[in-house]
């Protein structure tokens, strides 16, 4: 399974080695190319954070995470591997720690969807509506490989091997999850 | 609307609503270059500066300013962190530190390197806090899965009292995980009480102990206020959710049963990690015996000292085991006689099944442990960027659990 990830690629040929040459930038201590890689992906790392905490200021929180622990590990990605993959792990990782950490804390009760930050940032209604209710009528794996397919840009295979699922059972998710979305979209525009 | 349009306005929302602030990343890769604790550099311009500003409101005094410099030293709030170690933060209400007290002999150690608290003094209460949780962490007081902190606040008006201890309990959160930590963190906001204060200060513990263990006396009122203000948050804890039946014996006491049982008393190199369980039943304490040998395991009871379980005579049962050169077949072991595939062996069953030559690995780490009277071996190690982990019963080489997991 492993294997199975290092080696997937995630990106157009001349976006992976790209990435591949940030990565060895970050290692080597290069602040330009931490920056330069936050803004290629970012939006990547936020869609993979937000679909594990449910919630847009924990999952903002968190990509600023991924990559203050990217600046610190970069020298343990090997250029053999596949550099979103590294980085998506690297986000997973910190995701389902911190959700283990959070279970401990006995009040927390299950989390609500909320997909929409409290700082104003230029969403219209439409946005609003697919990003808050229409995900949310989602199950957690549906939307996660949405939007790791939407978002990052993955393909059903490589989301197979991310999300340590059978190719079958992502394509069955992916295809009832855009469906159930069509027609909540379709519903809320007949109303 | 097809699928790739929904797609398509998916990723612009997201986009949208994914952080923008690379400054804000680029500002923290910069301290966590350095140490943890950047405070005794910073210390020495702060503390010119609060004499100077003292030399300033003094005039300001004068001239009816008052309120002012009342504010900035009047104690709006006292935080206590309890582990075994006990400190005591007095902060003022825009949450600097006033003064920051050593409470008890194993505080003082913890507090060593920052002038026994006198080096928190006018730092923010949260990087003040960062800095002893690190100091616990790495004085090993957090290490067990089982180990507790409790933050405790106290302050007349309660709402601030939440939320300050809404931000500590963040700021204790972040430093475990940073450190790996998996202790668990309670937290109890308190309203001053002068009764509180005093039985703390007469027992050398923070008023947040102090009414951690009164919870307990009230479930149980023949125990001493003073024997249960030596026990752990960890152990106080337990014992009110066990719903104190009795006095437990203590960490060291349950080290010692588990030393004289196991007949390493004059061994000077053996060390020990004790780990109260007294929420479980029968309520014990799980002793771990470093030792020359291996790792060695005891489950001493909690209320009587008796050892409920381990190796007896340790030293008597390793010569007889080396006397065995070769294990006979796969019976089980009968506790103690301690059957052994060795070092080597272990290591090339571990590589065998990762697939990883022995010139592939690297960070090898092989430790014989006891598992419930069973004698494991834990091997560690990494190749490529996968860490692997296996566990192989030391006496019949199976392999009792594996994990690859990629190390990050």
């Amino acid at each position: 399974m492993l294997s199975v990830l290092m080696t997937t690629e995630y990106a157009p040929m001349e976006d992976r080695h790209e990435l591949q040459r940030l990565l060895i930038c970050v290692a080597d201590g290069e602040r330009e190319a931490l920056a330069e890689l936050y803004r290629r992906t970012r939006t990547a790392v936020y869609g993979l954070a937000l679909s594990y905490l449910k919630n847009a200021h924990d999952a903002q929180d968190l990509t600023q995470d991924v990559y203050v622990q990217v600046w610190d590990c970069a020298g343990q990605y090997r250029p053999t591997g596949s550099p979103m993959g590294w980085l998506l792990t690297v986000c997973r990782n910190l995701c389902l720690m911190r959700l283990r950490r959070e279970e401990r804390h006995a009040a927390l009760s299950e989390e609500e969807w909320d997909a929409i930050p409290a700082q104003e940032c230029g969403l219209d209604a439409d946005e609003r509506t697919l990003l808050q209710h229409a995900l949310a009528s989602l199950g957690d794996e549906e939307r996660r490989i949405v939007l790791l397919h939407a978002v990052t840009g993955l393909k059903h295979r490589e989301i197979a091997a991310l999300l340590e699922l059978p190719l079958p059972t992502v394509l069955s998710k992916y295809h009832r999850a855009l469906k159930k979305m069509r027609s909540f979209l379709e519903g809320d525009d007949a109303r | 609307m097809t699928n790739e349009q929904i797609e398509r306005h998916l990723a612009s929302a997201v986009e949208k609503t994914a952080p923008d602030d690379v400054n804000g990343v680029l500002s923290r890769c910069e301290e966590r270059k350095g140490t943890v604790i950047p405070m005794t550099t910073k210390k020495t311009t702060k503390r010119k500066w609060t004499s100077l500003i003292a030399a300033c409101l003094a005039v300001m005094l004068l001239g009816g300013g008052g309120l002012f410099y009342q504010r900035a030293n009047a104690i709006a709030s006292v935080v206590s962190l309890d582990v075994n170690p006990s400190i005591e933060l007095k902060v003022n209400r825009s949450e600097k530190v006033l003064v920051c007290t050593p409470l008890n002999e194993d505080a003082k150690a913890i507090l060593a390197d920052m002038g026994n608290g006198a080096d928190l003094k006018g730092a923010k209460l949260d990087v003040a806090v960062n800095a002893i949780v690190g100091s616990l962490v790495r004085n090993g007081y957090l290490n067990s899965i089982s180990s507790a902190i409790m933050i405790s606040v106290e302050d007349k008006d309660t709402a601030r009292a939440e939320k300050l201890q809404r931000e500590l309990t963040n700021t204790v959160d972040d430093v475990l995980q940073t450190s790996e930590s998996r202790a668990s963190v309670l937290t109890q906001t308190l309203t001053q009480d002068a009764g509180l204060t005093q039985q703390a200060r007469e027992n050398s513990i923070s008023t947040g102990k102090a009414a951690l263990v009164n919870r307990v006396l009230a479930l149980n009122s023949t125990l001493k206020f003073d024997a249960l203000a030596k026990l752990s948050v960890e152990e106080l804890k337990d014992l009110a959710e066990a719903g104190a039946p009795a006095m437990p014996i203590g960490m060291d006491a349950a080290r010692t049963a588990a030393e004289e049982y196991a007949g390493t008393t004059a061994v000077d190199s053996v060390t020990a990690e004790v780990d109260p369980e007294l929420d479980e039943s029968p309520a014990h304490y799980e002793v771990e015996l470093q030792t020359a040998w291996g790792e060695f395991e005891y489950l001493v009871d909690a209320y009587t000292g008796k050892v409920l379980s381990g190796q007896k005579d340790l030293l008597a049962a390793v010569s007889a085991s080396n006397e065995t050169t070769k294990p006979a077949g796969q019976k089980p072991v009968p506790s103690g006689a301690a059957q052994d595939i060795g070092y080597a062996k272990a290591k090339s069953i571990a590589l065998d099944h990762a697939g990883v030559r022995e010139d592939q690995a690297y960070d090898m780490d092989i430790e014989l442990d006891d598992e419930d009277g069973k004698l494991v071996y834990e091997v560690e190690f990494k190749s490529g960027n996968t860490e692997y982990d296996y566990e192989i019963d030391a006496a019949s080489g199976t392999i009792l659990k594996h994990e690859a997991e990629l190390d990050d």
